[in-house]
């Protein structure tokens, strides 16, 4: 996702090797995806959906303009 | 001890003999307080030398303020991957080399999981292609703020 996009960039954490930052996400259990710091997806998920969860969580509507 | 198992080694390589440009591992370290760094050195000593399309270079972040900076580095371990651009002409010789910097970052020791999603990346962006389809690719154009995503694994 962030080679398609000079806004988005991505980080892999290990978990367990920042228990504060799993902490403060509350990461019980893995995958989880947290965007801009506030929204949660978790688990593994097809594609499509994902994107649109992340998406709608920060308030960008995944329809696609017609025009 | 080698981390690498032989077989994985000669799949690696055989894998890695796709890459196009090369790609930079800039690895943030520091000698203090980083039980981790140590294993990561290591793990990327082992796949560079699988590849000469993949470079590394190290910076310590009590050394390397600009560096951190620049790549917006928050913790370490940290990795983050850059491909080397071609240079646009031939005409100098001594034109520095450009990166492209897509924004991909990895905090910790990549290994299990972490390690194949590792060598997925250096692929993805040696070659340019995300690999998303066109539908997303088109939803995440819609996009005018800046995203931050951080993806937590653990290696097993």
């Amino acid at each position: 996702m962030a080679m398609e996009s000079e806004l988005i960039t991505a980080d892999m954490v290990e978990a367990s090797e920042y228990p504060e930052l799993s902490e403060l996400y509350q990461v019980y259990g893995v995958p989880l995806t947290v965007a801009n710091e506030k929204v949660r997806v978790e688990g593994g998920m097809p594609e499509q959906v994902f994107i649109s969860q992340i998406l709608q969580g920060i308030g960008v509507s995944p329809m696609v303009s017609e025009n | 001890m080698a981390l690498l198992r032989d077989a994985d080694r000669e799949n690696l390589r055989q894998e890695l003999s796709k890459l196009q440009n090369p790609v930079k591992l800039l690895f943030f370290s520091q000698a203090l307080n980083c039980d981790y760094c140590p294993l990561t050195k290591q793990v990327l000593e082992e796949l560079v030398s699988l590849s000469d399309k993949i470079q590394l270079q190290e910076y310590n972040c009590a050394i390397d303020r600009d560096a951190v900076a620049q790549y917006k580095i928050a913790r370490v371990p940290a990795i983050a991957l850059v491909r080397v651009e071609p240079p646009k002409l031939l005409v100098t010789g001594n034109e520095p080399s450009r990166e492209r910097d897509y924004g991909i970052r990895y905090y910790g020791v990549p290994a299990g999981f972490e390690f194949a999603a590792l060598v997925g990346d250096i692929m993805d962006v040696s070659l340019g292609e995300s690999g998303l389809s066109d539908q997303s690719k088109a939803a995440l154009r819609q996009l005018k703020e800046p995203l931050h995503l951080q993806v937590f694994a653990t290696p097993t």
